[in-house]
């Protein structure tokens, strides 16, 4: 320890006498002292390094549990993380090198290493690796033969056909059919390998470059359909949807490269933003289930499926960014962006199309573009004023032709059925302008005044069908004002409160052309993306919105902080059909006892809840019309109803303890969490809907995922360079979900091969031991 | 180090004589007849420290330190700010302010000033003049969009996050950001619980993956111009531009996502065909109720359920939502 002060300092004549008796009684003491003084300073300097070795073991397998985490097979597994850094910087003296490798979670798919090193003011480099498995089902049966990651799929040649029954329970596969069932992990890999160095030029010039490599491969599951009749009408047969496993086999190369400029009163970025992502496929297939390998396929009626995958497609983005400084109150900042957004991959052959597409390819573009500018003004020591431009635009430069083309459902031997469609280059330009003014009432009072609109346009260039609108919703404007207040109440309490109201207004094009209405023959006809007439998406629909917040903090004493926060909004859409309202809100209390400098508590619960109320034109059985008319779409006869309801409750308990002098730290987790979604329909116009034949009305069972969760860890030092580390966590997730319903053996729906997949509760203890070893 | 060793030396004569019982330092000033203050306090961790690590004045017995005060704010020595040999390294003042008030000794029984600026929780300076003291330096790049954005018009300052002091600064760290984030953002918190959710928790993505929280030109600070921009950043395989496009993607990934957790995997807002049914009710069979339907045989049907309405309903066929290359892909079939 050093001490500075002039009551202790002493002249160089005491200074001898201090030092003879030192040397002559204590020299071992003294020895003792500075060497004390020394490891001082360099706890005062030196970086905490560490190297942690250990081992854990995980009582079950599940895919769920270790979806991100890396362990999701039990057993047994390595834990290695460290972290060490150094470099003259950590002296004290003239020198700026810092050098530091980090490894985390080196024993699982989730490990992570990187380093850097640098003259701090002068460069640096870098370059990390970090590997994710995201772990989506251990569950997952097919009969296909194919590997997970490749993207050919295709039955056993024993594996027949299956014929459809009305009732589901005598839907049964066949032994053979079963025996060609088999379970596979399906895992997608994101591998990032990175670089990033810098270099200052000088204080006010520096270049900044970063570069990322995303290597992606294995799989996400993906339903393909496929036709569930032959060509002659009459016996349906089932199966012909399957569940795959889509390849993820990708690359994706990021690019930043900035130029930063800062003086005194201004400061500048030019930078460069590369993507480039390549596909290792160009298609995946799989054999369709309905037809036997020896059937003569009819037209549209393909024995193997085949899908596009995601087209390699690069963008490349140059920006620039800067700010200017008037004066001290009042500044201005602004950038702008343009990017180039392009996509050729090849379009798929081979396939039994009797068509031929107008394109190879679909030489798309499209034109990214940004702009924004703020001010900012404090113009008194009480306001603060600020306004803001944004423009943003996405041009869709690509081609628009019609293709021909026969639908999974739309197979016939008569050409007449065969569809049509113009693809529809979508493009977006969406300006914003937002006005805002900042008062403090009094001290600790402050009072917010916003205002925003924003209006979007959207438009296909060159759209195939001449004169037509390929959207229905060509344009939004909304209105949003805003008034937030913030009090500090007592030096311990903090309040805070706001209420926003935002209008939205909608323009409609119902004789647009959509790539949907325009099916089998442009028909101006059909209208409203072939919606009932006064259909609206709830995006582009007129809507009102009330957004109230409020929240307080009292912090009720040195050691007890409480909090409370809660939001209600409520939208209500002006629309014929589509969705007419709903809400969110959510209510969150905290708080933290801190009951000494060795220990605090923290324990947090929310509640949120979100409803959303649609309405639909009549169809179906019972239907007095299926309505193709305003006046016909009257309720209850014409009309039903959705509700779509999600309930969230979340708690947790922290606590954290230094017990035997700091010698052993205590770490407690608990948390629950319990989520709910609910959907009921209404259908008026249906007496029997609710009957079990018919299952039209009513509600499904709930969708319900709990999940527990207890963490300890412990640490004990047992030096002042070693510990030993200790934990152990318990989660459970009972998940009831009726989404998995659909893919039993027996129990699929008319066209959808089984995959039996499970919901993926699961119940897991993990232990883990380690050895932690701390050096400076 | 050889400065600190000559005091090291008179620290360990001092507690030696002190131990013998011998007055020495008292002894030899009296002896000496010289005044003690030939040597003035020297710098502890930033050049120019001194005048605050050295603390206080000569009447306080014993005499107070930073590292007795405050021992924790000396971990600056470890961080990129107590890099000494960097010419841009700033001093306490360069921060807290001269605070020529704070160093003056208090009336008798009065309460010595507080220095210009401070940081801590029960701080008087407001947070555009805590934020000024970081922004005198840190100013441009990513902080461009800074003034006027969210955190500073809700009083957020830069030390409402970030621990200047602390070695390990929480939320510069991606495992243990978010718990910083999610103190004022606790909706977020309870999102990140569910069973569809970004790899938040188990410290692979960090808030600061999408968002810019020092200020941005894109929608709820995220990082990019638009929400679509910042999520290709990852997902560059839903970029395209494909064939076949579906309008509402490629305007707002978050008319069907909800990125910070869902109940409904992928990240859903609800579960197909009811999310579908939000923006189709004509074609095809959106326009049929589904209710209990969706549940299938097991959930009471006892009729054929319709693969439009289980598993993954309208997905089960229509699975190219993000949008389809294939020429026959119109429907979002291929």
């Amino acid at each position: 320890m050093k001490i500075h002060n002039r009551k202790m300092q002493v002249s160089v004549l005491g200074l001898a006498v201090q030092c003879a008796l030192a040397a002559m009684f204590a020299l071992p003491m003294m020895a003792q002292a500075a060497d004390a003084t020394e490891a001082d300073d360099a706890n005062m300097r030196r970086p905490s390094n560490y190297v942690e070795v250990g081992a854990g073991y995980v009582s079950e397998d599940s895919a769920k549990f270790g979806e991100y985490n890396g362990l999701n097979d039990s057993g047994p597994y390595l834990i290695g993380n460290f972290s060490v850094r150094g470099g003259d910087s950590y002296e004290g003296g003239d020198g700026t090198l810092r050098w530091g490798i980090t490894g985390t979670d080196l024993g699982t798919t989730s490990r992570e290493l990187g380093a850097t090193v640098g003259h701090q003011g002068q460069w640096h480099l870098n370059i990390g690796y970090d590997e994710l498995r995201h772990n989506i089902s251990d569950t997952y049966q097919t009969p296909q033969q194919g590997s997970m990651g490749g993207n050919t799929f295709t039955f056993p040649a024993d594996f027949g056909t299956i014929n459809g029954q009305s009732n589901p329970s005598a839907r049964v596969l066949n032994a053979t059919q079963l025996g060609a069932f088999h379970t596979t992990d399906v895992h997608t890999d994101r591998k990032n390998t990175s670089f990033g160095a810098g270099y200052i030029f000088s204080p006010k010039l520096s270049l900044k470059f970063d570069y990322n490599h995303l290597d992606q491969d294995g799989a996400k599951l993906l339903g393909v359909g496929a036709l569930g009749a032959p060509a002659t009408t009459g016996t349906w047969r089932a199966e012909a949807v399957n569940i795959i496993m889509n390849p993820t086999n990708y690359k994706t190369d990021t690019f930043n490269l900035a130029l930063n400029w800062v003086g005194d009163k201004g400061h500048l970025t030019g930078s460069y933003f590369g993507s480039i992502f390549r596909d290792g496929y160009d298609s995946v297939s799989a054999q369709n289930a309905m037809l036997s390998n020896t059937s003569t396929a009819a037209p549209g009626l393909y024995q193997t499926n085949t899908m596009s995958t995601a087209p390699d497609n690069s963008l490349h983005q140059l920006n620039l960014t800067g700010g200017y400084a008037f004066s001290s109150a009042t500044k201005l900042s602004g950038g702008l962006s343009y990017g180039r957004n392009t996509q050729d991959n090849s379009y798929l052959s081979g396939m039994p199309e009797i068509f031929s597409a107008p394109r190879s390819s679909l030489d798309g573009k499209v034109i990214t573009t940004h702009a924004d500018l703020k001010l900012t003004h404090q113009a008194t020591q009480d306001l603060a004023l600020s306004a803001g431009l944004k423009y943003n635009e996405r041009e869709n430069k690509s081609p628009s032709n019609m293709y021909q083309f026969w639908a999974i459902n739309g197979v016939s031997t008569n050409l007449a059925n065969v569809d049509y469609a113009a693809n529809a280059p979508y493009s977006n330009r969406k300006t914003q302008f937002e006005l805002a003014g900042d008062y403090r009432l009094s001290k600790g009072q402050n009072v917010r005044l916003a205002y925003e609109h924003e209006s979007i346009k959207r438009w296909c260039d060159n759209y195939a069908i001449a004169g037509a609108n390929c959207l229905v919703n060509p344009g939004n404007d909304e209105d949003k004002l805003g008034v937030t207040y913030r009090l500090k109440a007592l030096d311990n309490v903090n309040f805070n409160a706001g209420y926003t109201f935002s209008k939205r207004g909608a323009d409609f094009e119902g004789n647009a052309i959509t790539p949907l209405a325009g099916l089998n023959t442009p028909n101006p006809d059909d209208v409203n993306a072939l919606n009932y007439p006064g259909y609206i998406a709830y995006p582009y629909a007129k809507r009102d919105q009330h957004l109230v917040k409020a929240g307080v903090n009292w912090q009720a004493s040195e050691k007890l902080d409480l909090g409370l926060n809660g939001r209600y909004a409520r939208d209500d859409y002006n629309a014929t059909l589509g969705v007419q309202d709903g809400h969110t809100a959510s209510v969150n209390l905290d708080a933290t006892y801190a009951y000494s400098e060795n220990g605090s508590v923290s324990a947090y619960a929310s509640w949120m809840n979100r409803e959303r109320n649609l309405k639909a034109g009549a169809a179906g059985a019972g239907a007095v019309n299926e309505a193709t008319s305003y006046a016909l779409l009257v309720a209850p006869a014409n009309i039903w109803t959705n509700q779509l309801e999600e309930d969230g409750n979340a708690i947790g308990l922290n606590t954290k303890h230094k017990l035997m002098g700091g010698k052993l730290e205590i770490v407690g987790d608990v948390s629950y969490s319990l989520d709910k979604s609910h959907y009921s329909t209404q259908v008026p116009y249906v007496a029997n809907c609710g009957t079990p034949a018919v299952l039209t009305c009513g509600s499904t069972p709930d969708i319900k995922n709990e999940l527990i969760t207890l963490k300890l860890t412990g640490t004990y030092a047992l030096d002042k360079s070693a510990k030993v580390g200790v934990g152990y966590l318990y989660q459970q997730l009972n998940s009831n979900d009726y989404y998995y319903n659909a893919y039993q053996y027996g129990y699929t729906p008319n066209r959808v091969m089984p995959t039996n997949e499970q919901a993926p509760s699961y119940e897991v203890h993990v232990v883990a031991v380690s050895y932690i070893y701390n050096f400076k | 180090m050889k400065s600190i060793n000559i005091y090291a030396l008179r620290l360990a004569a001092m507690v030696l004589a002190v131990g013998l019982g011998f007055s020495m330092s008292a002894s030899a000033e009296e002896a000496s007849g010289t005044p003690s203050n030939k040597l003035g306090p020297a710098d502890t961790v930033l050049r120019g420290d001194a005048k605050c690590t050295g603390c206080h004045d000569n009447s306080d017995n014993p005499p107070p330190t930073m590292l007795g005060l405050h021992p924790e704010v000396l971990a600056i020595g470890k961080t990129k700010h107590g890099v000494v040999g960097d010419t841009r390294t700033p001093t306490c003042s360069s921060c807290h302010g001269e605070s020529t008030s704070h160093m003056k000794k208090p009336e008798a029984g009065g309460k010595r000033a507080s220095p210009d600026r401070v940081f801590g929780k029960h701080t008087s300076n407001t947070a555009g003049e805590r934020s000024g003291a970081c922004l005198t330096c840190h100013k441009g790049s990513g902080r461009t969009h800074w003034a006027g954005s969210q955190h500073p018009s809700n009083d957020v300052a830069c030390s409402s996050c970030h621990k200047i002091h602390a070695e390990h600064d929480t939320v510069r760290d991606k495992k243990t950001q978010p718990q910083v984030c999610f103190t004022c953002h606790k909706d977020q918190r309870a999102d990140s619980k569910k069973i569809s959710h970004h790899a938040i928790g188990e410290g692979k993505v960090a808030c600061s993956d999408c968002h810019n929280p020092h200020g941005s030109a894109g929608p709820k600070l995220l990082k990019k111009n638009s929400v679509n921009e910042t999520c290709f950043t990852c997902h560059a395989e839903k970029r395209g531009p494909f064939l076949w496009e579906h309008q509402p993607v490629t305007e707002d990934c978050t008319n069907c996502h909800t990125p910070h957790g869902s109940n409904i995997t992928p990240l859903l807002k609800s579960r197909a065909p009811f999310l579908c049914s939000e923006c189709h009710d004509g074609p095809h069979n959106s326009k049929v109720p589904a209710a209990g339907n969706a549940a299938g045989f097991q959930g009471g049907l006892t009729a054929v359920p319709s693969e439009n309405y289980t598993g993954r309903a309208c997905q089960n066929c229509h699975s190219m939502v993000h949008g389809s290359n294939h020429p026959a892909g119109a429907l979002l079939h291929r």
